[in-house]
């Protein structure tokens, strides 16, 4: 890392870290954020029945982060709607996704170059929040379980309101569960929270925004990567599979994979619900495409 | 002309609500919970759950409010007047001798006249929710219609979040999603107060009170004479979604006609058409829209 720091690495570093995200960066988010919530089954015909509620899902897809971390420390929880203008442009972004003539800004932008782009730039944002969240809950000087908590908020969205987003949707189905069933962006949002709280408490002798770039760097390549092959194994995985069997024994182990590694690289799903009934199975093929991509998220 | 107007939308605006107003508010309130089936056999083998989930009906929208603002959500308690009045009416309501009060409110005008003074005192909700929230955010006209929404209306919102916990009700299909009429106008007078209140509707404040509690009531009572439940925002609901969702509207209820086959959905897919063809628990529904 003294490495990096020394070179002019470290300038770019530092540039990078104060690049303005409102316009670009944000309208990605948004974007890329609204086109999971269109890949969920049923959300197109809610968007036609019911505008309100799908225009809250797509809010909450939006700014789950915000929310869910004002709830936990305490603050209003529509603190985020006092801005106006982030609010507008989800608002835009939501209205163009779902009722665009011919469907075509949603065409154009599911175009997978094009999406390739936006989801690199929405890690961007997501690095971006884990850090501002950390520096935000720091007030708390001790409590770094406090800024681990609420960075992993901040970086994982909606993810871990899905069953209140599911609701919303008129699903309810508490037994799925994000805690339960961790992706990679969540568990990749976990690792980042805790790197850089302890570079926030000078346990990581890195500077703020060359670790900003590092673990951007790492984020962009890993998701863009994943979209690109479809697939939704973690870069994790293997790590997982050697340290979790030493400390959890061997029966997490065992159970661990069945899950994942039993299903390698998107032939999985078909083998993981094998025990489902018939009915699901037909519903799967036809949105086999859909939820994989929303697994990737 | 001009003089008596003034006067006669300024008392109106000051009117206190408390006494009589309140009383029709949790009269209505907690005759809607009681018409929820087991609430009687419930109120007498629980009473103070029976009694919590009452206070949740009369006080659900200022509890909702509360949570959006990281308030503490038992600020209502410390209201104590309008506590022991609330519980006072929710313990003659459910345990009056021979059941007298539930007789003389299926009377049908004290019906009406409760229910009209409980849309005055949306007004007030409405009105407190924009002011409150303008104390926290200037300019967040966003945050001013959310928390003046959730006061008038948040309470058929954390009732049914109630029965969600209890495990009376499970949200299925869209039921759930269904703005109720209360929640519709809810929305539509708290727009209207926002941008009074940041003075882009040029009106003055007493005026734009009186008139929209008058449309209120109004409505109301008509909604409750005619027993018709879409009476009056359909035709404007109808242009506005053919409007901005307009082409793919049309196309879906078509699909829709041809995967459920259901002739009497015709193509203009609205509230209406989807309330005429839909009959079943009407009873449920009844209660979440005395709200």
């Amino acid at each position: 890392m003294d490495l990096i720091s020394s070179l002019s690495l470290g300038e770019l570093a530092l540039s990078f870290s104060r690049v303005p995200l409102f316009p670009v960066f944000d309208l990605s988010y948004f974007i890329v954020s609204i086109i999971y919530l269109k890949y969920e089954p049923g959300s197109v015909e809610l968007s036609r029945r019911h505008p309100v509620a799908s225009w809250l899902c797509a809010m909450l897809h939006c700014f789950g982060s915000y929310i869910l971390a004002d709830l936990l420390l305490g603050e209003p929880i529509i603190d985020y709607f006092s801005n106006s203008s982030s609010i507008l442009l989800a608002s835009g972004v939501w209205y163009l996704i779902f009722f665009c003539p011919l469907d075509l800004f949603y065409k154009c932008v599911c175009f997978l170059p094009v999406k390739l782009i936006f989801v690199a730039m929405k890690e961007v944002v997501r690095v971006r929040k884990i850090a501002v969240g950390i520096h935000h809950a720091h007030h708390y000087h001790h409590g770094w379980f406090i800024m681990i908590a609420t960075g992993w908020v901040k970086g994982s969205g909606v993810a871990l309101l899905s069953n209140l987003e599911q609701l919303l949707r008129g699903v309810w189905k508490p037994e799925t569960n994000e805690i339960l069933h961790m992706s990679f962006p969540t568990k990749a949002s976990l690792y980042g929270a805790i790197l850089f709280t302890l570079q926030q408490t000078r346990w990581l002798p890195v500077s703020k925004a060359s670790l900003i770039f590092v673990f951007t760097m790492f984020m962009v390549s890993c998701k863009v990567f994943l979209t690109a092959t479809h697939s939704h194994s973690s870069p994790f995985d293997v790590l997982e599979g050697y340290i979790c069997p030493v400390l959890f024994g061997a029966t997490w182990g065992g159970d661990h994979h069945h899950d994942n590694h039993g299903a390698p690289h998107g032939m999985g799903l078909g083998t993981q619900h094998s025990g489902l009934p018939a009915k699901a199975k037909e519903e799967l093929s036809e949105g086999f495409r859909k939820k994989k991509t929303k697994k990737a998220d | 002309m001009e003089y008596p107007w003034d006067d006669l939308t300024l008392a109106f605006s000051r009117t206190s609500m408390f006494p009589f107003f309140d009383i029709a508010h949790y009269l209505v309130s907690v005759m809607a919970l009681k018409q929820r089936p087991g609430a009687v056999a419930a109120a007498w083998s629980n009473p103070l759950s029976s009694w919590l989930s009452a206070m949740l009906h009369c006080f659900g929208g200022g509890i909702l409010s509360c949570i959006l603002l990281a308030e503490p959500p038992l600020k209502f308690l410390t209201n104590h007047t309008n506590i022991l009045l609330a519980s006072s009416i929710w313990y003659i309501v459910f345990f009056c001798p021979r059941d007298l009060v539930s007789q003389g409110y299926s009377y049908q005008p004290i019906q009406l006249l409760a229910a009209g003074m409980k849309e005055v005192t949306r007004t007030w909700k409405i009105v407190g929710g924009v002011a409150h929230a303008n104390g926290y955010y200037r300019n967040g006209w966003i945050v001013m219609i959310a928390v003046g929404w959730a006061r008038g209306a948040g309470g058929a919102i954390i009732t049914a979040c109630e029965q969600l916990l209890k495990g009376d009700w499970k949200p299925e299909g869209d039921e759930w999603l269904k703005m109720s009429f209360p929640c519709k106008v809810t929305l539509l007078g708290s727009i209207m107060f926002t941008f009074q209140h940041t003075r882009h509707l040029a009106i003055s404040k007493h005026d734009l009170m009186f008139l929209y509690t008058i449309f209120l009531v109004t409505i109301k009572v008509t909604m409750m004479m005619t027993k018709d439940a879409a009476v009056t925002l359909t035709p404007f609901e109808d242009t506005l979604t053919r409007m901005l969702f307009g082409r793919q509207q049309q196309q879906f209820s078509l699909s829709e006609k041809k995967a459920e086959v259901k002739p009497s959905s015709n193509g203009s897919a609205s509230s209406a058409s989807k309330r005429g063809t839909e009959p079943p628990s009407s009873a449920k529904r009844h209660a979440k829209k005395e709200d």
